[in-house]
């Protein structure tokens, strides 16, 4: 699964250790999330378009087989 | 959103603080293995009732160390329960596959040493131990 959370988090000027502060896990799960390493669970994903204001599906994004 | 607030208490810290007293009843708990291990011939010459003290002394640490465990592992985020999920799959793998032709070994007189049950444990702490390190590094 792909994602925009490191373009998201860059416009805002956020650290990886705020944006994990913020969706309440730690910064190596935000960093295994932006390097594609780790899919977060919905709740989550949830918790993240809200933080950003945007829908899911923009900010996570299926990959194409 | 342009500003950030942090919630009240952190994610680390609030890990932090459940490591912490999983700890102290870890090592409550050994305290209380040793008790009943060198109690009985050091402190209380075998008295029976005190013996028994002693064990269910540890049994009910032991059921308190479990339940710190437990809200240790809810309070961690989706990856560090997925690491310790592939680590207690690891370890529970290991100590099948290594204990059962272990305890056949030893029931044959196989191995040139007695079998105790403590090599296991080691195993398994070793096991996990080493599963989690390999997860960290993995998703660092």
């Amino acid at each position: 699964m792909k994602n925009r959370l490191k373009v998201l988090r860059a416009e805002r000027d956020w650290t990886q250790a705020q944006l994990a502060d913020a969706l309440n896990v730690s910064r190596q799960t935000i960093n295994a999330i932006e390097t594609g390493k780790f899919d977060p669970s919905l709740p989550l994903a949830f918790r993240a378009a809200r933080l950003f204001g945007l829908r899911i599906e923009e900010i996570f994004h299926d990959q194409e087989p | 959103m342009s500003q950030l607030s942090p919630p009240e208490t952190g994610y680390e810290s609030r890990v932090r603080t459940r490591v912490i007293q999983l700890f102290r009843w870890c090592g409550v708990w050994a305290g209380t293995c040793a008790l009943m291990a060198f109690g009985p011939k050091f402190l209380w010459n075998k008295g029976l009732v005190f013996t028994l003290l002693a064990i269910g002394l540890n049994v009910c640490v032991g059921v308190r160390t479990i339940v710190a465990n437990k809200r240790y592992l809810e309070e961690l985020d989706d990856l560090q329960r997925k690491v310790h999920l592939n680590s207690l799959a690891i370890t529970v793998g290991v100590a099948m596959i290594v204990g059962v032709p272990y305890s056949i070994m030893a029931s044959y007189r196989l191995i040139p040493f007695h079998a105790d049950v403590a090599h296991l444990v080691v195993l398994m702490a070793l096991t996990y131990g080493a599963s989690n390190l390999y997860g960290a590094w993995r998703y660092r």
